[in-house]
């Protein structure tokens, strides 16, 4: 890696080495490199240089474990930082970290945590007895290591509210014990996979499992393991292994509040099939188990399938006929992927920029939730230059390597699968069937009535969480703080008296649109104060708006409210509800660049009518 | 390769590491250079293992004094086999 002109750029002060530095830091896969570009990160922070995320707000970030964490932390600090989110760090004394926990009084608590990565020690993992003991003593005590590792967990986050991540263990890699090895749960090698799945399989929804057996896995378990530096400086892994867990665990970080991509879009000849079908003709493209590359055309098409089951949106964004193009989706006796796994189906020859561009309003999706894949790199790059929120990926030349470059791209893992990413496709299409209702009837409020809207109104419950939390962090239209939290967040308020919590789904005849939308209040004084109020734009102007906010000045008068506050915060993605509460019969009282205060009294309140019909109302018996 | 050889070898790999040039001697040695923390220690070490081909033992290059002595720990390891 050549940090010449890095180090130039940062001896005469020049803002530019932030975008050179991410950019490097990005690519960097060695050790020496990436520590490297750590310490030039901190000499231009102690310059004082320009220009990098000066509004970010730290992340309070605390690391401890049964290793030394240095220089483990730098590594994440730099990664974290570089990634847009800086991080405040706290840093556990080595191997301290069950007093550290345990303790009321630790620095830990006093440092109040957002975040807790803990590493708890590989040689506490490990069977104490005979190999030959019963497997009954033996699984005792691994289920011991387990509980005591999510207890650990649990009172880190009954004390901090911080979401947790832990570090599951390494497996050898030595032939010590040979054959035997998998014979008996007292080495270490059967112990320890038996300690990591149960530790997955059993983690709550604040924990976070940074999956090391798999990290280690991935390189290589000889690779993965530097006894020398470990009687040297007590460190937990190889340094090559380190850069690895270090980009794991800023990637855990991001996911907490990131969402994952919502809609890959492909490109279809040499993507999705072998040839050009415009020129090849639907027998000529090479598809399917016949040949060794229509086998791989294939098997990319299963993975992608596999995707959508995971909640992803797929479409087409092809330069083609648009009958000769959807014709081996039609007739194609070897095409995994059909025309109603498409939420949409551009083929034109107009720039695919631009077909992209028009997806977004269509699914009323944000263009930074669009992937686009295509082999052509003539294509990704008009893409990359006319959309730049359009993550792209640019397929190799090798069409067996498609489904690993998918695979390792990170951009669609989920949180948590709940059953409604399953739903998403259904529902998107369900929408297009809708528009084509609305078509037919010709006013609003009978095209509504037809519609036969069942609506459940709920308090926050602990099953919801991960939903809620979801939600939350990836709805960026209609939502007028962005108000982001946590699922220990979401607990939080699910538990605090001062605050009201409620979410409502929606179903109609033509599906089920799951859980659309959510509004947290906090009493203040006879004041409901509206946190957070947000929506699926999938069913604005249905009545949903309206339910809401009979709902919210139901609640507000149960709690001895006089008036209802809301605020709008803007960015860039919420211009859509700038006026909403205006709309919704609210007067302005207060407005700066920053946030749009109004207020609703609600003495003179007159419920609001809508065509849907609710089912339940939250914090009622059901 | 010499002592002097190694010293111009290592030259090269501290200018990448270090921000400030730092002319390398025999007698020079970490408590010297501001920059030398225990962490840039590390990536010293790395570099140095990677560009030389050698791996040192448990241990023995915390007992190099100075960069003379470092320099003939290298010349030791590379005469192995």
């Amino acid at each position: 890696m050549d940090t010449g002109p890095l180090k130039t750029l940062l001896l005469s002060n020049d803002p530019a080495f932030w975008a050179q530095l991410k950019s490097l830091t990005k690519s960097a896969r060695d050790f020496a490199d990436l520590f490297l570009l750590s310490s030039l990160r901190k000499k231009a922070h102690a310059r004082n240089l320009a220009g990098q995320n000066p509004s970010a707000k730290p992340l309070r970030f605390a690391i401890l474990g049964g290793y030394s964490l240095y220089p483990l932390h730098e590594l994440i600090e730099h990664l974290s930082e570089l990634d847009g989110r800086p991080l405040e760090l706290w840093q556990g004394d080595y191997d301290n970290y069950i007093s550290e926990i345990m303790d009321d009084e630790s620095e830990l608590y006093a440092f109040a945590p957002e975040v807790v990565f803990i590493l708890p020690a590989e040689r506490r993992c490990t069977y104490t007895g005979q190999l030959t003991d019963p497997r009954a003593a033996q699984q005792a005590e691994a289920q011991r290591t387990v509980d005591a590792l999510l207890d650990l967990a649990r009172q880190v986050n009954a004390k901090t509210g911080a979401e947790v991540i832990t570090t599951n263990f390494m497996l050898p890699a030595r032939h010590d014990l040979g054959a035997f090895r998998s014979r008996s749960l007292g080495s270490d090698w059967s112990f320890r996979k038996w300690v990591n799945l149960e530790l997955g399989l059993n983690a709550p929804s604040y924990l976070h499992i940074c999956d090391w057996e798999f990290l280690a896995n991935r390189l290589g378990g000889l690779a993965a393991r530097d006894e020398r530096s470990w009687f040297e400086s007590k460190q937990p892994c190889s340094s090559a292994l380190l850069v690895e867990l270090a980009r794991e665990a800023a990637q855990l970080v991001a996911a907490l509040k990131r969402a994952p991509k919502k809609v890959l879009v492909l490109d279809l000849d040499n993507t999705l099939w072998g040839g050009v079908v415009a020129d090849d003709g639907l027998e000529g493209i090479e598809l399917g188990d016949t040949s060794p590359r229509g086998e791989a055309f294939k098997a990319f098409q299963k993975y992608i399938a596999s995707l959508k089951q995971r909640g992803v949106l797929l479409a087409v964004c092809s330069k083609n006929d648009l009958a000769r193009a959807q014709e081996p989706f039609q007739k194609h006796p070897e095409m995994v992927l059909k025309l109603d796994d498409l939420v949409a189906f551009k083929a034109n020859w107009e720039p695919k920029s631009e077909n992209i561009r028009a997806m977004a309003p269509e699914l009323n999706l944000g263009l930074d939730s669009f992937v686009f894949v295509d082999d052509n790199p003539a294509e990704i790059e008009i893409v990359r230059q006319f959309v730049p929120e359009v993550t792209t990926i640019l397929l190799g030349p090798d069409p067996s390597d498609y489904v690993a470059q998918l695979a390792d791209c990170r951009l669609f893992e989920p949180r948590s699968i709940t059953a409604e990413d399953a739903e998403r496709t259904r529902q998107y299409r369900s929408d297009a069937q809708r528009q084509a209702l609305a078509a037919t009837v010709t006013d609003m409020a009978s095209y509504l009535e037809s519609l036969s809207m069942e609506s459940i109104i709920s308090e926050f419950v602990p099953v919801d969480v991960p939903r809620l939390s979801q939600l939350i962090n990836k709805s960026n239209q209609f939502n007028l703080t962005t108000h982001r939290r946590s699922e220990a967040e979401v607990s939080a308020v699910m538990h605090d008296p001062n605050f009201i919590g409620f979410s409502v789904r929606l179903t109609d005849r033509f599906g089920d649109h799951g859980l659309i939308s959510i509004v947290i209040g906090e009493k203040v004084g006879e004041s409901m104060q509206i946190d957070t109020w947000l929506m699926s734009c999938r069913v604005l102007k249905r009545g949903v708006e309206e339910e809401v906010l009979n709902e919210l000045v139901r609640l507000a008068q149960a709690r001895g409210c006089t008036q209802l506050a809301g605020v709008y915060r803007p960015t860039p993605k919420n211009e859509m509800v700038r006026d909403f509460y205006g709309r919704m019969g609210f007067t302005l009282t207060a407005e700066s660049e920053t946030q749009r205060e109004f207020a609703l009294p609600l003495a003179t309140f007159q419920p609001m009518p809508t065509k849907i019909k609710i089912i339940r109302r939250a914090y009622e018996p059901s | 390769m010499n002592q002097a050889e190694v010293i111009a070898k290592l030259q090269a790999i501290f200018d990448t590491v270090f921000l400030e040039p730092v002319v390398l001697t025999p007698a020079i040695s970490a408590k010297d250079v501001p920059e030398w923390d225990s962490l840039t220690h590390i990536s010293l070490m790395v570099a140095v293992e990677k560009d030389f081909g050698v791996r040192f033992r448990v241990g023995e290059v915390e007992n190099a004094k100075n960069i003379g002595e470092f320099a003939d720990l290298i010349l030791k390891r590379k005469q192995e086999p």
